[in-house]
């Protein structure tokens, strides 16, 4: 079946004041139609900017370094901005963090998702766009479409931003949703309510969703594959089942470890030791050794390759290598047979 | 919702009413206060020889004798018939005094102020689309030269190529001698002080336009609004520059007084003959009702202008109303 959307060992750098920031290394994956795939890991390890390379959102201090981008079987990552615009929004769009910075204050609500809708269907008449907001408004869950079509964003709570937002992202149809942490900002009741009205409309639509998020307690309500992602890297990819049932690398342990239900009555919640590497200069080898309690030599001293588990599980630590030594997972089972 | 606009209006027109009495109370009493004999204004240098009794009765005559509460009803009065009384200096009715002025001030003035935020627009969205290429870099730069040169020394430069050297344009006056009503004569004689008044304010205000604009442009929303496919043009012209409006129409505002202020040392260098003098003179000498009469004009046109800059914000943020959060803001949660 053909992929949707493919990257091949991108690695994107960021020019800061201290330094090259090495925001993504070498990060490999597909996405195939009507999938969500999620990508959890903790803050700062390029989730986003992995995002925003796709969709070239990035400030002009980020560039590509390697790698390329495929979009529906064509390569996109010389594009411009001129063709990245005809792009955006139609086959792949954009839900972001904060709700309540991310529409314009000043323009009504139904004139942001309608100005979506303009973009890319030039030819609509006025009755024709004002229609497809209305049913837009519906489709994420706003009640009383035709008033609140009037309102500003500050009349809305967060929640209800966030739905204009998906809104406006949903206008043109895109084939590919990236939703960067969209439920961050929000408590959590409202949260639940986010990711299931996301998981509703990628069903209604089939739109292939990339879910941003740190929280894996999240992820898993809607995800259909997992990539957990560290210091740039993609650590371990597989499905849901995979990853939550049977997580072969250390990092993915420690973060289900850390996952309230696994405290089982205990006093305090598991945490990983230590801080992420900064990326100006990551560390040779694995850039989780040095908090990994099970590390091996290799891992300070060789980047782990992805090592294969089943066809569609992959995950990169040496303790997956036949000559590691036999470990028992924290979360049951062995690493490899 | 008829009804709720006019008393909208209504209270807008009330906190003008409020202010213009105030100004006009406040520089009733300062300018009396202030020390200094406003009899030379009158008498000019015979004030010196005078006698008290002379004196007594000179300023019986002008009524200055009397308590300032009693003088200032007295002017509030008159004033309400029309009447401000007579410049001591030009022993003229002000309004004939003050007639004959503005409207060369308010013309080169009015032209400049449109010429220089019209400009400042241009050049500020210039600069935040080009951020920090080659045109931006070099029109900051060239900005903050021209900016720093001060506007007297400017003018006489001016001066010194058009007039002495070039000869083409002329140094001085509003039209050349036996050319009164002349519209060409006129333009040429606007010249010079037009491009000297934009000069001085210009890349303040376009500097200010560019950073505010490179603020938006960073904001959150430019991001969402680029991931729906919007391109450059309408991101910046529909979204940056709309919600940098309402904050460069209150600085529009609130520049009145400064350009009223700059164009006097225009009208000085160029001995144009307007209102920029006039005031100058008038609080030297102590020319009370010429004094409060320009300082009346200026200080209710800058009200006038902060008020109608409110409503416009208002219209264009409906946020700056405060009233509005309170009462529609209810939160619906679906």
């Amino acid at each position: 079946m053909e992929h949707l959307l493919e990257v091949k060992n991108l690695s994107v750098s960021i020019d800061g004041p201290a330094g090259e920031v090495r925001a993504v290394r070498d990060v490999s994956f597909s996405l195939k139609k009507g999938e969500v795939l999620a990508i959890v890991g903790e803050s700062g390890c390029g989730k986003s900017v992995l995002c925003k390379s796709i969709m070239k959102l990035l400030p002009p201090s980020a560039k590509i370094k390697e790698g390329s981008i495929c979009v529906n079987g064509q390569d996109i990552t010389c594009y411009r901005e001129k063709e990245m615009q005809k792009l955006r929004g139609r086959v792949f769009s954009m839900i972001f963090q904060d709700p309540m910075t991310s529409l314009n204050p000043t323009i009504k609500i139904g004139k942001q998702i309608g100005e979506a809708v303009v973009i890319h269907n030039k030819n609509y008449t006025k009755e024709q766009v004002n229609k497809k907001v209305l049913e837009l408004m519906e489709l994420v869950g706003i009640s009383h479409p035709k008033e609140r079509y009037h309102q500003y964003p500050w009349q809305f709570s967060g929640g209800m931003r966030q739905r204009c937002v998906m809104a406006i992202a949903l206008a043109a149809d895109p084939d590919i949703l990236f939703a960067d942490e969209p439920t961050t900002a929000l408590d959590v009741t409202i949260q639940a309510q986010i990711l299931d009205l996301l998981r509703e409309i990628q069903m209604k639509l089939g739109t292939a969703t990339i879910l941003v998020s740190h929280d894996l307690g999240v992820v898993a309500r809607v995800a259909d594959r997992v990539a957990v992602m560290y210091a740039g890297k993609i650590v371990e990819i597989g499905t849901a089942e995979e990853v939550y049932y049977d997580p072969r690398h250390p990092y993915t342990w420690g973060l289900m470890r850390s996952l309230p239900a696994f405290a089982n009555g205990k006093e305090s919640l598991y945490t990983i030791p230590g801080m992420p590497p900064t990326l100006i200069d990551p560390p040779k080898g694995d850039a989780f050794a040095c908090r990994n309690e099970y590390a091996l030599n290799i891992d300070y001293e060789e980047m782990p390759p992805m090592f294969k588990i089943t066809d569609t599980h992959y995950a990169a630590t040496w303790l997956l290598d036949p000559r590691a030594p036999q470990i028992k997972s924290p979360m049951g089972g062995i690493v490899h047979e | 919702m008829r009804q709720k606009k006019l008393v909208y209006y209504g209270k807008k027109c009330l906190i003008f009413l409020i202010s213009v009495f105030i100004l006009s109370v406040a520089v009733f009493y300062v300018a009396r206060l202030a020390p200094g004999d406003p009899l030379i204004s009158y008498y000019g240098d015979r004030t010196e020889k005078m006698s008290p009794e002379e004196r007594e009765w000179a300023m019986e005559k002008l009524g200055l004798n009397e308590p300032i509460s009693v003088q200032y009803v007295k002017w509030v009065k008159n004033a309400f018939h029309g009447e401000f009384g007579i410049s001591f200096k030009y022993k003229q009715n002000v309004l004939e005094v003050i007639g004959g002025r503005i409207g060369n001030t308010l013309v080169l003035g009015g032209i400049g102020f449109i010429i220089m935020f019209a400009g400042a627009l241009l050049l500020g969205i210039l600069c935040a689309w080009y951020e920090n290429r080659l045109a931006d870099r070099i029109l900051c730069k060239l900005g903050t030269i021209s900016s720093c040169i001060p506007e007297f020394w400017m003018a006489l430069v001016l001066i010194l190529i058009f007039s002495v050297n070039l000869k083409i344009l002329p140094s001085s006056g509003a039209y050349s001698t036996g050319n009164a009503g002349n519209f060409g004569d006129r333009v040429l004689h606007l010249i010079m002080p037009l491009t000297i008044i934009v000069m001085e304010h210009l890349w303040y205000y376009a500097y200010m336009i560019r950073n505010k604009i490179l603020e938006e442009v960073r904001a959150d929303y430019v991001l969402l609004a680029k991931a729906k496919g919007l391109n450059k043009k309408k991101l910046m012209f529909r979204h940056c520059v709309r919600n940098v409006m309402p904050a460069y129409l209150s600085i529009m505002a609130i520049a009145v007084p400064h350009i009223l202020g700059g164009t006097y040392v225009v009208e000085s260098v160029f001995s144009y003959p307007g209102i920029g003098a006039l005031s100058y003179e008038s609080a030297r000498y102590h020319d009370y009702n010429l004094l409060m009469l320009l300082c009346m004009i200026s200080g209710i046109l800058v009200i006038f202008c902060n008020i109608v800059s409110q409503t416009i914000n208002e219209q264009i943020d409906p946020r700056m109303k405060d009233e509005v959060i309170t009462e529609k803001s209810e939160v619906v949660e679906g």
